[in-house]
């Protein structure tokens, strides 16, 4: 048995090597099993036999190569220039039929590993890089959100056309972007599809100008993927690029301008009948306001109950988000990011020592303004059942997009992390989040209260 | 057709020809014999053994032989290889060259005692 699988070894050399040693080297083999009986001895035969294998494969290979490299083409008798080759016998019918079977594997197989790339995340994907909400810290950038909302920088340059060939140019251009790097290929070719299908089809000259186009654009793509994040923005004003790799730190102007309205923590109160209130207009970088964010919850660690007003809250960082839920729990607690793929951060550092506000009824106060960050605050604590939203349907704006310029003004938004929401596909983002009592903003706080003057009652 | 170069010496070939000096032997002689030589360390498989030995007689640094056919070994027709001048030459520089490297080490206090 052992010689049979030896002998077939053999075939993994060259014809020419086989031709001058496969005999010598099978009796080499005999030779050596003969000697060498025992289970351990027959473990140690073939541990060099394969080791041989690999190191004297490539060199006889290798030696083969030499040879052919150089050989040179030589005129045969009839003036036909002849050329020597690898193997010296032609092909038997079994190698040619176990050619052509491995040749049909890698046609069939290469199309799908190219499709398992697709699922590869794009080289840009920085892991260590801090994800925001919005870019407090870096004023002039523009949010998706707020371009979508139709803020875009309008100019007279907005009212230009575009012919058809700069027109196809731009879809070229965003398309081979999406490509690169947006999370999911799959859409990036629906959406690719529909871009170059709606052109054909003269869809795009419906557009009065540039800046119509770009929506339809935006439009089509997201009506193809139904992924809202996709986007075509024309801007006229430049609007920079985040630059890859880990975020910058916090600026001075940041750090003065939290220190100056108290990292957003405008109120931390406790009200009659010792209910605590905190109105946050932020979510800031915890490791500016971290300090803040503790003694802010450590000043309402007695309350009874606690109000967050959101109804100002413009969102922020994740890790801020993370940072005060902590508070809010006796155990880790997982608290879904859109922006963030699930790590160990991912949950929060429950329970904090001395915390006492775990068990405590939470309510958050919303409004249409409430956004970003503040959305994921009361979306996790809603789906977790831990928080009673009180007020209006929140903005929708959660998941600003990578904006990457592609020229002309015109730039792509693609996303790169698409985390997996637990509660479902959708979550705030275009659609809010729907409160559980619905009042108008400015009364919400009068409506908490009540609630929590009932809840005490029926205790 | 290019001759495979023999500089510097591969360790396996080197062997061979240490193997080959006194005694002509086949394939699997020479393989126990360098086994013996390096205490077991080299355990040479076929492929690198009649590779090397490929390379030698390309070289002509060992010749094969015509040797009568053991009586006691049934059928098997077995090569025998002896070295040639050239073999031997290329073997003792290889030798010397040794030397000279653990004279340099020992100079340079680099060995345990000095059994070697």
């Amino acid at each position: 048995m052992s010689e049979k699988i030896f002998r077939l070894l053999l075939h993994l050399y060259p014809s020419r090597f086989r031709q001058e040693y496969g005999k010598e080297a099978l009796q080499l083999f005999r030779d050596r099993a003969r000697n060498q009986k025992g289970s351990w001895q027959s473990v140690r035969l073939w541990f060099d036999l394969l080791g041989d294998l690999v190191i004297s494969l490539p060199h006889e290979y290798g030696r083969s190569q030499v040879e052919l490299a150089g050989a040179s083409p030589k005129a045969g008798p009839d003036g036909i220039p002849t050329f020597f080759v690898f193997e010296p016998a032609s092909p038997g019918r079994r190698p040619l039929l176990f050619g052509a079977l491995l040749s049909l594997i890698t046609f069939i197989s290469v199309p799908r590993l190219h499709e398992v790339n697709h699922f590869r995340p794009p080289s840009n994907w920085n892991f260590a890089r801090a994800p925001t909400y919005d870019k407090q810290d870096t004023a002039p950038q523009q949010p998706a959100s707020e371009a979508e909302q139709g803020t875009v920088p309008t100019t007279r340059r907005t009212n230009a056309t575009l012919n058809p060939t700069a027109r196809h140019r731009i879809i070229e251009k965003a398309i081979a972007s999406i490509k690169q790097h947006h999370v999911d290929q799959v859409e990036a070719q629906q959406a690719a599809d529909a871009l170059l299908a709606h052109e054909q089809r003269g869809d795009d000259n419906g557009a009065a100008n540039i800046e119509q186009f770009a929506r339809l654009a935006t439009s089509q793509m997201r009506a193809a993927t139904g992924s809202s994040e996709l986007l075509l923005l024309y801007s006229p004003n430049a609007i920079p690029e985040r630059a890859p790799g880990p975020p910058p730190p916090p600026s001075a102007a940041y750090r003065d301008e939290m220190q100056r309205i108290n990292c957003a923590f405008e109120r931390v109160e406790i009200l009659p009948h010792n209910i605590g209130y905190l109105k946050l207009n932020a979510f800031p970088d915890a490791s500016v306001c971290q300090a803040t964010a503790t003694a802010a919850m450590t000043k309402l660690n007695d309350v009874d109950a606690l109000i967050f007003d959101l109804r100002d809250n413009r969102g922020g960082f994740p890790g801020m988000v993370s940072l005060i839920a902590a508070y809010l729990f006796d155990h880790p607690e997982y608290m879904y990011c859109p922006l963030e793929n699930t790590t160990a951060a991912s949950w929060t550092h429950s329970p904090v020592p001395g915390n006492k506000l775990s068990n405590k009824p939470v309510y958050i106060l919303t409004s249409s303004r409430t956004i970003s960050a503040a959305e994921q605050f009361s979306y996790d604590l809603k789906m977790l059942k831990r928080a009673t939203l009180v007020g209006e349907t929140t903005a929708g704006g959660g998941h600003a997009a990578n904006l990457h310029s592609i020229g002309d003004h015109f730039y792509v938004g693609t996303i790169e992390v698409r985390a997996i929401n637990p509660y479902g596909k959708n979550d705030w983002n275009d659609t809010g989040i729907e409160p559980d009592v619905k009042v108008e903003a400015p009364d919400a706080l009068q409506a908490a209260l009540e609630l929590v003057d009932k809840q005490r009652e029926r205790k | 057709m290019p001759k495979q170069k023999l500089t510097p010496l591969p360790s396996a070939a080197f062997h061979i020809l240490l193997a080959l000096v006194g005694e002509d032997l086949h394939g699997y002689g020479i393989m126990r014999s360098v086994a013996e030589q390096t205490e077991g360390r080299m355990r040479l498989g076929p492929g690198t053994l009649y590779s090397s030995i490929r390379t030698l007689l390309e070289e002509e640094l060992i010749e094969e032989v015509d040797r009568p056919r053991d009586p006691g070994a049934k059928d098997e027709r077995r090569r025998y290889y002896r070295l040639t001048t050239a073999g031997r030459k290329l073997a003792r520089s290889e030798a010397e060259r040794l030397a000279d490297l653990l004279r340099v080490a020992r100079a340079k206090n680099i060995l345990r005692g000095d059994y070697v």
